[in-house]
């Protein structure tokens, strides 16, 4: 009987570390949500106000809504962005090249250099009058872009987050090519499929599973973005960038000191993340009984 | 040229496309580190030049980081924080990892994803409830605070990650040893830790990677004592402009050891970045 309980002592140090530290504090952010508090009150001073913050966010704030559009506008548009080109620079790298490890590790860089830094790196290579950029761009004769200016600071926000992504599907879908079965590949061309029909009928569902992994997680992460949008615009100009995360920041820290209702927000947040995760593992786990 | 035929002639031409265009892909993932590289060598005028790819480098803004800016103590801070929480999570997260892959009981893949599921929270949900509790009990801006919270991310890292690596492992060789009279912790210790200690060494650095990159969580839980080095970088935003050379030269130092620690796990990189579940 012992025996049976055995897994307990691997498992339970864990599992306890995490209650702890992630379940509890997601409660008291749940209880948070639903007082008055702010920064410069007393704690004990706070009142309930049930769901009074979640109204002042529907239907006062229009800054909150904003940032959900762009939040939600951001996702599709970087993750679509970041599979057509992964897709493609994985098809580049699936054929024989002459040290193609060490090319491959140079599309590591972005991934892994520490976003803060690097995005203040692309804020001087995208200012407008001294940046690296617009130099490169005037040599082709290009007029200057005010890439932080109102009109283009999202795009510019999703540009780089487009370039320290699309390696990361690249790699991925890479390694799911390299592991696809031969044999369709050569009944395929036995019976005469060109290399489009190939593709079309063939790679992409074979590369279903590994691609709905990657765009999932992609999705999931690139709704929490904070530190790129403030290396690059910390939410400006006015709110044009004030993606999510930054709205709760602003909420709660830099201008308002309403903890109450950046906490109502950042539940929004959670929720909006939980069901992602919950469509994520659930493809996860149907994936993984399939095996690939 | 005639004495090629065209198919060849066509085929050289679409690999040379092909070619440029790896070339491209390349040189736009490196081209920012680069720019930083080249930042950090120049003057405080060169560097609001675009058009100064060749200079004399100088050392001024790695001389100014040391001895104006003490950039030594943020490193040890990024240090701290990173060992501790990397160690921590490594040690209870195998034994996690263990009890996963090799016991049968009810509900384990719920309790597997439910971890999983952890890792997922945005650092805004994080960081409010800890910022407040840390000023309740004093350990706003203290080591201890950010080791704990990076755990959040870390352990269900770190769990997913060696799960993956034990269960490459066969159940045979274990069970040999239990033949032949090992206890299930001797067994682990002298057949199972040797097989996967490459894959220890792998998580442990993906877990250093991500924690010393990590910005959200040090930026609003610490201020003075236990500041990381990505948050001292955002202090070069100040109103005067940006100290681009200063800040590039921190950049370097920051990055170089990191960027070697990737180069190390290369090989498991697409392990590491979907949490074991794509082998690669």
């Amino acid at each position: 009987m012992k025996k049976k309980k055995e897994h307990y002592w691997y498992i339970l140090p864990s599992v306890i570390t995490l209650v702890v530290i992630v379940i509890f504090p997601t409660l008291f952010l749940w209880y948070v949500s639903f007082t008055n508090y702010d920064l410069t009150m007393g704690w004990e001073e706070r009142k309930l106000v049930g769901i009074r913050n979640f109204q002042y966010l529907a239907f006062e704030d229009k800054d909150f809504w904003y940032s959900v559009k762009i939040s939600l506008w951001f996702m599709v548009f970087t993750v679509v962005v970041e599979f057509v080109l992964g897709l493609a620079i994985a098809l580049l790298f699936n054929r024989r090249i002459r040290g193609k490890r060490l090319w491959m590790s140079f599309l590591i860089v972005p991934m892994v250099i520490t976003p803060t830094i690097i995005s203040l790196i692309w804020k001087l290579m995208l200012n407008t009058e001294y940046g690296e950029l617009n130099f490169l761009l005037h040599l082709f004769s290009i007029h200057k872009i005010n890439w932080l200016g109102y009109e283009s600071a999202l795009w510019s926000v999703m540009m780089v987050d487009i370039w320290e992504w699309t390696p990361f599907l690249a790699l991925i879908l890479y390694a799911g090519l390299i592991s696809l079965p031969q044999e369709p590949y050569e009944a395929a061309i036995v019976d005469g499929a060109s290399p489009v029909q190939v593709f079309y009928y063939l790679t992409l569902p074979l590369l279903k599973p590994v691609i709905l992994i990657a765009v999932l997680l992609r999705s999931i992460d690139s709704l929490k973005i904070f530190d790129v949008v403030y290396g690059l615009t910390q939410g400006g100009p006015g709110n044009t960038t004030e993606l999510m995360s930054m709205h709760i920041y602003r909420l709660g820290f830099r201008h308002t000191n309403w903890i109450g209702r950046a906490s109502a927000n950042a539940i929004v947040l959670l929720v909006i993340i939980t069901i992602s995760t919950t469509i994520l593992l659930r493809i996860m786990r149907r994936g993984i009984k399939e095996g690939y | 040229m005639a004495a090629f035929p065209n198919y060849i002639r066509r085929r050289k031409i679409k690999g040379l496309i092909l070619d440029i265009l790896i070339a491209v892909v390349v040189i736009g993932s490196v081209f920012p580190f680069f720019w930083m590289v080249m930042t950090s060598f120049k003057t405080r005028i060169q560097t609001i030049d675009p058009s100064v790819w060749f200079f004399h480098p100088t050392l001024e803004n790695y001389r100014a980081i040391f001895q104006k800016r003490d950039i030594f103590i943020y490193i040890n801070n990024s240090i701290i924080v990173v060992v501790l929480t990397t160690l921590t999570s490594v040690l209870l997260g195998t034994f996690a990892a263990y009890g996963l892959a090799r016991f049968q009981f009810n509900r384990k893949e719920d309790v597997a994803y439910w971890i999983l599921s952890l890792r997922m929270i945005p650092p805004m949900a994080v960081v409010i409830p800890f910022f407040l509790l840390g000023r309740f009990i004093g350990l706003l801006d203290t080591h201890l605070l950010l080791v704990i919270v990076y755990l959040s991310f870390n352990i269900p890292f770190t769990i997913w990650m060696m799960r993956g690596f034990i269960e490459d492992i066969p159940r045979e060789l274990e069970e040999a040893a239990w033949v032949d009279g090992c206890s299930r912790f001797q067994a682990i210790r002298y057949i199972i830790f040797p097989l996967i200690a490459p894959g220890v060494v792998a998580t442990s650095i993906f877990c250093v990677i991500q924690s010393w990159n990590e910005f959200s969580l040090a930026f609003f839980l610490t201020s003075f004592n236990a500041r990381t080095v990505p948050t001292t970088v955002t202090s070069f935003l100040t109103v005067m402009g940006v100290i681009w050379g200063e800040m590039a030269a921190v950049g370097v130092i920051a990055t170089i050891p990191i960027l070697i620690f990737a180069l190390i796990v290369q090989k498991y990189m697409v392990r590491g970045l979907t949490f074991g579940v794509i082998k690669g």
